[in-house]
Parts: C-alpha cells; structure tokens; sequence
C-alpha cells in the first residue's frame, strides 16, 4: 500500500472511531489502538501515544456541551486531577519498560469490560450522599447542579477512595492510551455519590488533562509519527462532529449493543495477539 | 460571583473553540501538502523539548513543509487542556481561592513534567 492510500485508509479509521466513540460513549481510544496496532502494524508505544491525541481531540470537541452547564464540578475535578495526573506519568514511564504482548493482554481485557459494561442498565442520576465527609467539607466539594429547572444540592463522600481509583485510572489511560472515563465515571459516581450527569461532566474535563500529561511524555519521546497522528486526531475530530449531530437521529441504543459485540471480538483478538502472539 | 462564573465560561468556550478550530487547520493543510507532493516516505517523527518542536515546526512552516503544520497541530492540541487548566488557576486567583490556585499549579505542574520525562528518554 502507497504512503497517501495508508494515510487517506488511516483518516478514515479516525472518521470511524469519533463517530463510534461519540455515539456510543466507549471512547475513541478504545477503538483507535486496535485499528493501528492490528490493521496497520504500528509498535504499540505509538498507537498509544497517538490515540491518547485522538482522546484529548474527542474531549475538546464534546467540552462546550458541558461548559457553563453547571453541571462539572470543578474543584473536585482539579483535586482528583493530582491522582489521575501522577497515576498517568508512572503509567507512561513504565509503558516504556513493559513488554508488547502484556500490554496487548491489558488492553484486551480493558476493552472487553469496557464492552461487556455496554450491556449493563445505565444509573439513574438521584445523588445520593445525606452529608459530606469531613475531607469533602474541608476541600469544598458539595456543589448543586441544575435539573428540569430547578437546583439541586449534593454532598460529596469517599475523597481518598475516589482518589486512589483514579491514580489507576490515570495509570491505565497512559498505559493504554485511552480517556478511562468510564473508571473516572466509577469513582465519582458509585464511591464518591456525585449525581451521575455531574460524574459524566466532571469527567470530561479530567480526561483532557490527564491524556496531555502523559501525551507530552510520548511526543517528547519521539513516539508521535507526524501524517499518521494528524490523519488520526481529523479523522476524530470530523467523526466526533458528525456523531454528535447523528445522536438523534439513529436507534443509538442498538447501535452500542452492535458496537459492543463488535469490540468484544476485538478484545478477544487483542488478548490473544498478548497471549500468544497471534 | 455569577461574574466570575460568566467569566470563566466565556474563556473556556473562547479556548476550546479557537483551539479545535485551528488544530483542523493546520492538519488540513498539512495533510493536503503531504497528499499534493505525492510523497512517498513518511516525514521525521519530532522529539525533544517543546521550544525545540515548536522552533522547527516555525521553520518548517515558512518552507511549507507538510510536518511543519501537522508538528504545530498536535502542540496546539497538548496545549488545549493545559490552558484550560491556566484559566481555571486565573479564574480561582480572581476569587482569592489560594486552596485551589495551589491545586491547579500542581496539575499544571504535572503536566509539565510529563512532557520533560519524556524528552529525557526515560
């Protein structure tokens, strides 16, 4: 295959994966790093630098539909981004020492929960904490979102519970070169009793940070092949575009149990290039 | 307080849109380059520090090489989340709120480390 066909096939995997990210909200990375490790070859340390690009691109895109909502809460996001942040630096120090097949096998394993979850009844969105914990009062984190006109007021619990999940989530993003959001998600909503719209928005702004902390390691590290990342972040960031104006428009829930089959064939696949170097 | 909130909503919305806005520029020329000079090989993967890429990526640019834009791209990109965390710290400094100035210094901090571990091939 020509250099240009590659990178014009690329592009459009990229389309592919903003679209099927943002309709399905699996997350772009999750698709991005089998499509450049298994159809095209690439070392994993670049696949994973690249895609944690086309994870900062998918979260920049879908910002504005949070942003003057209300509904993020920012001083738990800048207190829980200390965890998630050092857990994304020791995962990029320590992507570099691991060997390939383990990281095939994580990363099937990863995306093969993150798919099966898909299948899973979503939460209802009720907060559920009657008073803050004593940390959660001294760090301010009890805030009130707006819902079906009126405000809400929710108090926070679990900070260092919540807090320890996501130095693994930050270490698994970097190590895997995905947004984890459905870990962030995990911990601010089921540990932390955070309303479940306030986990979701508060998430994607952690995502971005936490993906540029250990994206800078890898472009610094020579992993970020220039055409390849730049088809890549586009394709994202069309396909993110796209996804979000088709919402509406198609049976989105059947289409996540599609998707979601299609990417446990895909962990199946990744786990087993880990295993046995298939 | 509402103007601070308002304030801190306009900057966020300003960042994130001028940021994806260009970003796409400059991937689309510098795809579009790399498509009209028929290459055939793949231009240099850049590495080191970030004064270093955004030197050469200047430069390059002034020669309209296609890795030149795409180099700028991805720098604007890494960018993108580490301005929004400034305007936060900008905002939080507004309202007095040192707890959270410190807060966001550290990320900031963090992030800035992640890109100089890197680069020291660690």
């Amino acid at each position: 295959m020509s250099s240009s066909l590659m990178v014009m096939v690329i592009l459009f995997g990229g389309v592919a994966a903003g679209l099927v990210g943002s309709l399905t909200g699996l997350g772009g990375g999750l698709i991005i790093v089998p499509l450049l490790t298994l159809g095209f070859h690439l070392p994993i340390p670049e696949a994973v630098g690249i895609s944690l690009f086309g994870v900062i691109a998918t979260s920049t895109g879908a910002a504005p539909r949070f942003v003057g909502t209300g509904l993020s809460n920012v001083r738990a996001a800048l207190f829980l981004q200390i965890a998630a942040s050092s857990g994304a630096l020791v995962g990029a120090l320590v992507a570099h020492h691991l060997p390939a097949r383990l990281l095939f096998a994580m990363f099937g394993i990863v995306l093969g929960y993150s798919a099966f979850m898909s299948f899973m009844p979503k939460h209802s969105d009720v907060a559920g904490a009657p008073e803050s914990s004593p940390l959660a009062r001294r760090l301010r984190l009890a805030s009130r979102y707006q819902q079906d006109g009126h405000w809400r007021r929710y108090q926070v619990v679990g900070v260092m519970p919540g807090f320890g999940i996501m130095i693994g989530a930050g270490f698994l993003s970097a190590l895997l070169g995905i947004g984890s959001g459905a870990f962030k998600v995990l911990a601010m909503d089921r540990i932390m009793k955070l309303p479940f719209r306030v986990s979701t928005a508060t998430s994607n702004f952690m995502i971005g940070i936490t993906a540029a902390t250990s994206a800078g390691f890898y472009l610094s590290h020579g992993d970020i092949p220039p055409v390849i990342g730049g088809a890549i972040i586009l394709g994202v960031i069309v396909g993110a575009y796209a996804g979000g104006h088709l919402v509406r428009a198609l049976p989105v829930a059947t289409l996540r149990k599609l998707f979601a089959v299609v990417l446990l064939l895909v962990a199946l696949q990744m786990l087993l290039k880990g295993l046995v170097n298939l | 307080m509402n103007e601070i909130v308002r304030e801190r909503r306009l900057l966020n919305i300003w960042i994130l849109r001028v940021s994806i806005t260009l970003c796409a520029l400059l991937i689309a020329v510098g795809l579009a380059m790399f498509f009209v000079h028929g290459n055939t090989s793949m231009p240099a993967t850049p590495s080191g520090s970030l004064r270093e890429m955004i030197h050469t990526s200047i430069q390059g640019s002034i020669g309209f090489h296609a890795s030149a834009f795409l180099d700028a791209a991805i720098i604007v990109l890494l960018l993108t989340p580490m301005a929004r965390l400034l305007a936060g710290i900008y905002v939080s400094a507004r309202v007095r709120d040192w707890l959270y100035v410190g807060i966001g210094v550290v990320v900031l901090a963090l992030v800035v480390i992640g890109v100089v571990a890197g680069q020291s091939g660690v």
